[in-house]
């Protein structure tokens, strides 16, 4: 029996010694540490992260285990209860979707690139870890997102001018595809895409959200315009192939973002090689390396590789994101890596932002 | 977004003195003092500067003395949108456009 009693003080000084890796600070100045309690020689506290998603989360557990159990004398044992807090990056309160702390917007150079297929595995991944996630699909010409995430519920109007999202896998989705279903096209010129994707993004009821991932059309538009000047996008991801013509054209749309001053969390690249279901060979049928060569020139994240698979395609023929329907194949794990990198990036900005408001002086 | 170069064009602080100034303080900590009448002569829109030349139509000379900015909106995360008094609305001033034409000693107002 120590005899003497293990105070606060000593544990949060012991657990200022774990360093989050991406924010470069301790976790107790950075307010992780709560609901400490200490029973005798057990001490208990949880780790409040800024992601469920996170991917040092069991790396963070032990290091807080193991700094109390050997910096402070007397303690027997560590129960470390690891939370998670999506931060909201600080933007002015009259922009925001209420309830919506973080807008992910997932573009590309141009089509075919499987955006939608990884947009919809984003999102269905950060659902699994946790997170409150909403999907839009700003693809208005070309909707996919109700192929490719099967809804019992799809959206519908409200009376009250408003629009209840539909839900699949814990994600909440809105398309218009949902508005205008079967083979009917949308004929519309720019002005009518604006007003559509203004209305989705602010009178659908999205409740509280984590994550609103915003899944673009191909290329620079009139619907990317209306994005970045409706709502404060938190950041953007760019899918790419890994061949060099595609990601010229890539740079457009990352060029884009740059402009309007969209903070690039990465470049994911999609369909990187195949794996030959045969002889188990590896083809790098589009070349290798490509994009993340190019996010090493630019200095944005790379934030991983995602194979050409064919159960990839085949889950989101039948409305299941792989990373449901097949968890522990080598892509689903690709696209969940890619999701906590993402997860990442998103925390480390919610961090940097900084206030911006026009102030009355 | 640590660079020299993006702190020159991202605003630290943005403030409007009723009607007839704005004032931006930029991440390099440089100052810029926009009087109403100034910016609204220097609207970048498609009104005031031809779409098809490219050359200036509505100038801070043509620009009533009075006029001032009604309302200041931010648009996204890149650029400033101004309700005139006269009525216009239409453009949009990107953070770089506005460090481009500080009207500053040391800037000299850059393009007119």
């Amino acid at each position: 029996m120590s005899s003497q009693r293990i105070t606060e003080s000593q544990v949060l000084d012991a657990l200022r010694s774990v360093m989050d890796p991406d924010l470069h600070r301790d976790i107790v100045s950075l307010n992780f540490v709560r609901n400490l309690k200490i029973d005798g020689t057990v001490v208990s506290f949880d780790v409040n992260l800024t992601t469920p998603a996170c991917p040092v989360k069991d790396r963070l557990r032990e290091q807080s285990r193991q700094a109390v159990l050997s910096a402070v004398p007397g303690v027997t044992d560590v129960r470390v209860n690891m939370t998670a807090e999506v931060r909201r990056p600080t933007v002015p309160q009259a922009m925001q979707i209420k309830g919506v702390r973080n807008i992910v917007a997932v573009g590309s150079g141009k089509g075919g690139v499987g955006k939608s297929t990884v947009a919809t595995n984003l999102a269905a991944s950060l659902a699994r870890s946790g997170a409150k996630v909403g999907l839009l699909d700003a693809d208005i010409y070309g909707p996919t997102i109700p192929i490719m995430m099967r809804s019992s519920r799809p959206a519908e109007p409200l009376a009250n001018q408003t629009i209840q999202p539909g839900e699949a896998f814990g994600v909440k989705l809105m398309s218009m595809g949902y508005l205008s279903p079967g083979d009917q096209p949308l004929i519309w010129r720019g002005p009518m895409a604006h007003k559509a994707l203004q209305q989705t993004l602010l009178t659908t009821n999205w409740g509280e959200l984590d994550y609103l991932i915003v899944d673009l059309p191909p290329g620079t538009g009139d619907v990317h315009l209306t994005l970045v000047q409706t709502v404060p996008v938190t950041g953007a991801v760019i899918v790419s192939t890994p061949q060099d013509v595609g990601l010229q054209i890539s740079m457009k749309t990352l060029r884009m973002f740059q402009q309007t001053k969209v903070h690039l969390f990465g470049i994911l690249e999609n369909m990187s090689y195949y794996v030959c279901p045969h002889c188990g060979g590896r083809d790098e049928i589009f070349g290798h390396g490509g994009a993340a060569e190019a996010s090493r020139a630019l200095g944005v994240p790379f934030l991983g590789e995602v194979p050409l698979d064919r159960a990839i395609r085949e889950h989101a023929d039948d409305g299941v994101p792989v990373v449901i329907a097949e968890p522990e194949s080598a892509s689903a794990k690709a696209l969940d890596a890619a999701a906590g990198a993402l997860a990442q990036q998103v925390s480390i900005q919610a961090w940097k932002n900084v206030p911006l408001t026009i102030v009355e002086e | 977004m640590a660079s020299v170069d993006e702190a020159r064009v991202t605003p630290a602080e943005i403030r409007k003195k009723g009607g007839e100034r704005i004032t931006i303080r930029w991440g390099d900590a440089h100052e810029s003092v926009f009087g109403a009448r100034y910016l609204r002569g220097r609207c970048p829109c498609a009104q005031c500067v031809s779409e098809t030349t490219g050359v200036r139509m509505v100038h801070e000379a043509h620009v009533a003395p009075d006029v001032t900015v009604g309302g200041a909106n931010l648009v996204g995360n890149y650029a400033l949108h101004f309700d005139f008094s006269d009525g216009h609305t239409t453009g949009i001033f990107a953070f770089d456009y506005l460090r481009r034409i500080c009207p500053c000693d040391v800037c000299s107002g850059g393009p007119a």
